[in-house]
């Protein structure tokens, strides 16, 4: 069957009867123009014969559902499958039913399989606390960073056009060419080490990347300088939705600059800035592609879901299985933070 | 009309005719093996009718994603494999198809890698190469240094010694460097006593475990071994230490017998060579293995795969590609007579022989590496030991711990 739809043959076929199907419903359309049309696109015309007016709107609507039902559902039930049942497969019929025995397995001191001492919940846990210290670091300095800079880029300077697009520039690189570039400078034979050795300030290249007491450091500066702009671009948006009228207002009062911003910038910006944090802090804790790319030396929470999938390579018995439970707990608890969003920000509508 | 469009369908229905096979080949080659299949295949295509469509992907292709093409029917026909026993339930039997005989007599030593555990004797692949771990040495830096190489039969420790001097005296940032996983490892731990397997059950860590594991983390911290190879990985990520050989950070590099090509092509500003693998008190540990051609039960054309493959494994066609792509041949006649590497540098050819040898000293002393190439999940085995190692050598846990939390994940990765 699916060499079949690599014969250019059989696609000939299939515009032949297309075609001469629409010439078959096209026969009292009069007109050539119009007749031709009537025949490419007879689908179209039949659904809106069959369905009336009202109706259209879903057809039109129906691809979309279908794929986003797909694309996004169908993994999502898959996952639901795949964490109650074990087995090595990704096909379901070799899993076999098996309950909470991944959550047990994740979980769990003992390993429920062996007996001894499980070896799985260190890790998870090992994941969680690492990506917590990194999400920690990380949004805190990327929102006061991307704060500033929207500050400052939202003022009559001159090329601000050019600087808002150099910072915006990293978010539209991909996260692979984002690691690529920095690891060209964070290698041992990188620039970084090279400069500083030049400068003498050490004697040896450190290992930026790998080095325990560097690695987090690197991992929330070049996470942060590649997602930055688009965060600032969404305050810069938000400042700018600000009223004129009160700046002119509060200069007239003869107010300080400092007391503008907390007392007006600050205050009216706290939805966005809400809205901004809630979504880069769920951003953080999937962070992966960067991580994975520069080859860090900590596992993070994805990384760790990744490798226990056996979707690099190394497939285990329970391995589907345990990813998929600990990937619901990691939903879980963004589904909670996002909870936690709609709570604020409905709080504010109502200030 | 009517006739018009009875013709045009006549036309168009014809074409659907059924042609000669066409076979999807998945290949991924360390050098030339792809290409040098290719055309070895043009004389089968010829001779069949058949057509091999060759798809050259990357290694990590084969290793992450073939595995689960299969499992969603969306697989190949045929495909070069590293994961030999791991994938042995969705290999087509090619016993109908060929002469069981000839397939016996010459690869019988590496037929039951493809077999399931018990009481299996189909026959699943050809096996392109037989590779061999083994150390590979910066002959340079020792001449540079004034240090005398160990001679066959010396152990890890004289290694260890005599690198160490190499490194003192040039300023080295490291002496040796493995590759991050098990599969390097075992060679030495071998050497050192260890068993790996108590009548096919996995037991990892033993007093010969134990022993090595010491010496190994000692190797980082006193500098010996850099901290870019094992250290720098997290997790069971696998690292490549042939950037650590081919830019001088180390004079010695344990890999195996198909980086030949690529070290013969890539290196030119110094002198290097191939040494026979180093002993220990549990004999002279090295890893065999390689990668193998199958066919899937899901195949369409069984009988031209199988066809295919059993052209490939004939004599004729595994002496050339054996000696197109430096490689040490499974074909158990061909290792008897001599492949005739015509053209190759006397490096490659040197170092062939002293991989072969070490094949054969690894048979006699410490078969267990035979069985744990063929051992269906030494996969997951390959990636827990540098995941523990690593840690204890950074101090995040201690050796004591790192060994128990291997024992403990080995029993739990391999549970049924």
């Amino acid at each position: 069957m699916t060499e079949n739809f690599l014969n250019l043959n059989y696609w000939y076929f299939i515009t032949f009867i297309y075609l001469f199907i629409g010439f078959l419903l096209s026969r009292g359309v009069i007109g050539s123009v119009t007749r031709v049309m009537s025949i490419i696109g007879w689908p179209i015309e039949l659904a809106q014969r069959l369905s009336g007016t009202k109706s259209l709107p879903y057809l039109f609507l129906f691809p979309n559902i279908l794929i986003f039902g797909l694309f996004t559902f169908l993994p999502l039930f898959m996952n639901f499958g795949f964490s109650v049942t074990d087995g090595e497969s990704i096909n379901f019929s070799s899993r076999d039913f098996s309950g909470s025995d991944n959550l047990a397995r994740i979980v769990l001191e003992k390993q429920i399989d062996t007996g001894i001492e499980n070896m799985e919940d260190d890790k998870f846990k090992a994941a969680i606390a690492d990506t917590f210290v990194f999400v920690l670091f990380q949004v805190p300095i990327m929102i006061v960073i991307a704060l500033i800079t929207a500050i400052v880029l939202n003022r009559e300077i001159i090329g601000r056009a050019f600087w808002r697009a150099v910072y915006f520039y990293p978010v539209m690189l991909s996260p692979v060419v984002v690691a690529f570039l920095w690891t060209l400078i964070l290698k041992r034979q990188g620039l970084l080490s090279q400069i500083l050795m030049g400068w003498n300030w050490i004697d040896e290249p450190i290992q930026w990347l790998t080095d325990p007491s560097w690695t987090m450091f690197w991992s929330v500066l070049i996470y942060t300088w590649a997602n930055l702009g688009f965060y600032m671009l969404i305050l810069l948006a938000g400042l700018q939705s600000i009223p004129r009228d009160l700046y002119e207002a509060a200069e007239m009062d003869g107010t300080s600059d400092q007391r503008v911003f907390w007392r007006i910038t600050l205050p009216l910006l706290m939805p966005i800035l809400l809205v901004v944090t809630v979504l880069s802090l769920i951003k953080a804790f999937q962070a992966f592609e960067e991580l994975f790319a520069l080859q860090v030396g900590w596992i993070s929470l994805v990384s760790y879901i990744f490798e226990t999938a056996g979707l690099r390579g190394q497939k285990t018995t329970f391995g589907l299985g345990i990813a998929a439970m600990a990937s619901l707990l990691v939903a879980s608890l963004l589904i909670l933070l996002s909870l936690l969003q709609f709570y604020l920000t409905r709080r504010q509508v109502k200030l | 009309m009517k006739k018009i469009f009875a013709i045009f369908l006549l036309i168009t229905s014809t074409s659907f005719a059924v042609k000669s096979a066409e076979l999807k080949f998945v290949c991924y080659q360390d050098i030339n093996e792809c290409d040098t299949i290719a055309e070895i295949a043009k004389s089968w295509e010829s001779s069949t009718g058949h057509t091999l469509n060759i798809e050259t992907v990357g290694y990590e292709v084969v290793r992450e994603q073939l595995e689960n093409q299969l499992e969603s029917g969306a697989a190949p026909d045929l495909a070069r494999v590293t994961n030999l026993g791991g994938l042995n339930k969705f290999y087509l039997d090619l016993k109908p198809y060929v002469d069981s005989s000839y397939w016996e007599t010459n690869y019988g030593a590496t037929l039951p890698w493809y077999r399931k555990p018990s009481g299996d004797d189909g026959i699943y692949g050809w096996q392109t190469q037989l590779t061999v771990t083994g150390p590979y040495v910066n002959v340079t830096m020792f001449e540079d240094a004034g240090v005398d190489m160990p001679e066959e039969g010396a152990t890890w420790d004289d290694w260890a010694d005599a690198l160490r001097e190499v490194k003192s005296e040039l300023g080295l940032t490291a002496g040796l460097a493995l590759d991050r996983t098990a599969h390097r490892w075992a060679g030495p731990a071998f050497s050192y006593g260890a068993k790996f397997h108590e009548n096919g059950v996995p037991i990892l860590v033993d007093e010969g475990f134990r022993k090595f594991s010491e010496v190994f983390v000692g190797w980082h911290e006193e500098g010996l071994m850099p901290a870019e190879g094992w250290p720098a990985g997290a997790g069971t990520s696998y690292r490549n230490a042939a950037p650590l050989f081919l830019d001088g950070t180390v004079a010695m590099h344990m890999s195996g017998s198909w980086m030949l090509g690529n070290y013969d092509t890539n290196i030119t500003d110094f002198e290097w060579k191939v040494v026979p693998i180093p002993c220990g008190p549990g004999g002279c540990g090295a890893m065999p293995g390689g990668s193998g051609i199958v066919a899937f039960n899901s195949t369409a054309n069984p009988e031209a795969a199988a066809s295919f493959i059993n052209f490939m494994a004939q004599t004729e066609n595994a002496e050339k590609f054996a000696a197109s792509t430096s490689n040490i041949t499974a074909h158990q006649g061909l290792q008897k007579s001599g492949i005739d590497y015509a053209g190759v540098s006397p490096n490659v050819a040197q170092g062939l022989a002293i991989f072969a040898a070490n094949a054969g000293k690894a048979a006699d002393t410490t078969p267990q590496a035979y069985w744990f190439q063929g051992y269906n999940k030494n996969f997951a085995i390959y990636g827990i030991v540098p995941d523990y190692i690593t840690k204890a050598i950074t101090g995040e846990m201690s050796l004591d711990e790192a060994l128990a939390a291997i024992d403990a994940d080995v029993a739990a990765k391999i549970a049924e």
